[in-house]
């Protein structure tokens, strides 16, 4: 199932949140979704799922806007906030309800408690639950229906690092299996882990959509490493040629502004010895905070 | 529809506070009425005292169901699961018309047990006692019992319609319940100041309360059980109505 969202505007009053809002999401990857806070993230979600009403634009899934979608919970799962749940239902039943809201057996309630780790605690009450389980619980809410898109709300909030990880090797594995999966996430460490695919906005535009090595090749920092006994050799002749080279430790520097052909053919031209010369790419988040610089709704300031 | 139904009849199921409010809503009557069967003097009770008893004590438990309604649908908002709901499903007038099918429904089915109950009840140690209570007995005035059944139904429908108008459980509960104990009681003083003949006979939950009254016909001073009923139920139904609109083009 793919994804097109296509010239989404959301106004709140006069503050416009999300402005002609275009990409599209493919299935069989894990598509990120980015943007600093405040950029509409949860908006376009919300609008996404009919939740919120688009002022101009909106989403299609294969063709069909969400609210034509008669069983949804087959089509597309979705989990926006884990907080939305009634604390004195117990997760069992909170299940309970959606699956039959969609004509979902009851044994499915059953199953993918026992996938998210939460068939013993099914039958207490959600005002129990920390915020890791109720992640799970919520994640249980969108396999209910075993949906050809899959699409999350920083789903990782709250979970210990071994939730963490195993929400990524789900999301992961959904996407193996050809399903649409759109996740946001604070975590760019998680995020370059899992997706393959960007989508990032900022103050409710686009900025990018690519995958995720093209937006790091973009935004990100690009230098080469050179490690060799006789690293000092190379450093005059480096700068004379415009390049910057800083020191990371007694033999090794990392040169920007050049490129790893140059370098090398100048050490061979002065007989130096390498030992390494490998391209060094800067993170995702690097890259993120980069890209998202001139859009950031909230700017801290100095210590 | 059916499967909306039966999710939203779940929901009713599964919050404990409900339970124990419709626990509330069944014994006070009961208690009320058994108590007054017990201890009452059998030459002051007949067939048709006991049908306006049971009517009156019922008016409490149409109002605790008038409470399940206003924060079954309240507190979907209060808690935010009314965005999985409205994700589940995404055509919004389906949840919103099978939230009020439910909410109703089990309004008339406690307020019938209750009325079933007391009257049962009472009837049978009044009877124990040496009395002589019957339904048939009770003549025009057994319209009451049922009257109150759909008076309960009426007022849960109307909690049901200001939780979907003001989204919040204590705004709504209290709007409930503040305005039969007090704003038409103000109102009335008001009208009354201004010389308005009869000021009651207009007000809403005045004019729906006849429906348990077991003189049921239409007065100067008031509209009576059908009359009084509609009048009651058309208001219910335009703030049904409107916050039903709101809600199913608002965000959610």
């Amino acid at each position: 199932m793919t994804i097109t969202v296509s010239g989404l505007t959301k106004r709140f009053g006069r503050k416009v949140a999300v402005s002609n809002l275009s990409f599209q999401v493919a299935p069989g990857v894990v598509t990120g979704f980015l943007g600093p806070n405040g950029s509409g993230k949860s908006t376009t979600m919300r609008c996404m799922l009919a939740l919120d009403r688009a002022d101009a634009g909106g989403a299609l899934f294969d063709g069909k806007p969400y609210s034509a979608l008669v069983k949804p919970l087959h089509e597309v799962g979705a989990l926006l906030d884990a907080g939305y749940v009634h604390p004195g239902r117990s997760g069992r039943n909170h299940l309970r309800w959606l699956a039959a809201s969609n004509g979902l057996p009851g044994k499915r309630v059953d199953e993918v408690l026992e996938v998210v780790g939460l068939a013993a605690v099914g039958g207490k009450r959600l005002k129990t639950y920390s915020l890791g389980m109720r992640q799970r619980l919520g994640l249980a809410g969108v396999l209910l229906g075993d949906p050809r898109t899959v699409i999350l709300d920083e789903p990782a909030n709250g979970l210990d690092p071994e939730g963490i990880r195993w929400i990524r090797d789900v999301l992961v594995h959904l996407a193996s299996q050809g399903k649409t999966v759109l996740v946001s996430s604070h975590l760019l460490s998680e995020m370059a882990l899992m997706a393959s695919s960007l989508v990032v906005i900022g103050q409710g535009q686009l900025v990018e959509e690519c995958t995720v090595d093209q937006f790091v090749a973009k935004f990100g920092d690009q230098w080469v490493r050179v490690k060799s006994p006789r690293v000092a050799n190379l450093v005059e002749p480096l700068r004379g040629g415009g390049a910057t080279v800083d020191y990371v430790g007694d033999d090794t520097v990392d040169v920007h502004h050049a490129t790893a052909p140059e370098v090398g053919e100048l050490a061979a031209r002065l007989g130096v010895v390498l030992h390494e010369l490998s391209v060094q790419t800067g993170s995702l988040e690097d890259a993120f905070l980069k890209a998202t610089a001139s859009v950031q709704e909230y700017q801290a300031g100095a210590l | 529809m059916i499967n909306v139904l039966r999710s939203e009849l779940i929901k009713l199921r599964t919050v404990r506070m409900n339970a124990v409010l419709a626990i509330v809503a069944v014994a006070f009557p009961l208690i009320i009425t058994v108590l007054t069967a017990t201890l009452s003097d059998l030459h002051d009770v007949n067939s048709r005292n006991l049908v306006g008893l049971v009517a009156g004590t019922s008016v409490i438990t149409g109002m605790l169901l008038g409470v399940i309604g206003a924060v079954g649908i309240a507190s979907e908002f209060a808690f935010g699961t009314i965005r999985p709901t409205f994700a589940a499903t995404p055509r919004r007038s389906r949840v919103i018309v099978a939230k009020a099918i439910v909410t109703v429904a089990v309004a008339i089915l406690v307020e019938a047990t209750v009325v079933v109950l007391c009257f049962g009840i009472g009837a049978a140690v009044m009877n124990s006692r040496g009395g002589d209570i019957s339904l048939s007995a009770a003549g025009s005035a057994k319209g009451g019992l049922v009257g109150v059944i759909i008076f309960a139904a009426i007022v849960s429908l109307l909690g049901y319609g200001l939780g979907l108008l003001v989204r919040s459980t204590p705004v709504a509960v209290a709007l409930l319940l503040l305005w039969p104990l007090v704003a038409e009681g103000l109102i009335a003083t008001v009208l009354a100041v201004a010389r308005v003949d009869h000021p009651f006979k207009w007000l809403p939950y005045n004019a729906g309360i006849n429906l348990g009254n077991p003189d049921g016909a239409s007065t100067s001073e008031s509209l009576g059980r059908v009359l009084g009923g509609l009048y009651f139920f058309a208001v219910t139904a335009v703030v049904a109505g409107v916050g039903a609109l709101l809600t199913s083009r608002r965000d959610a």
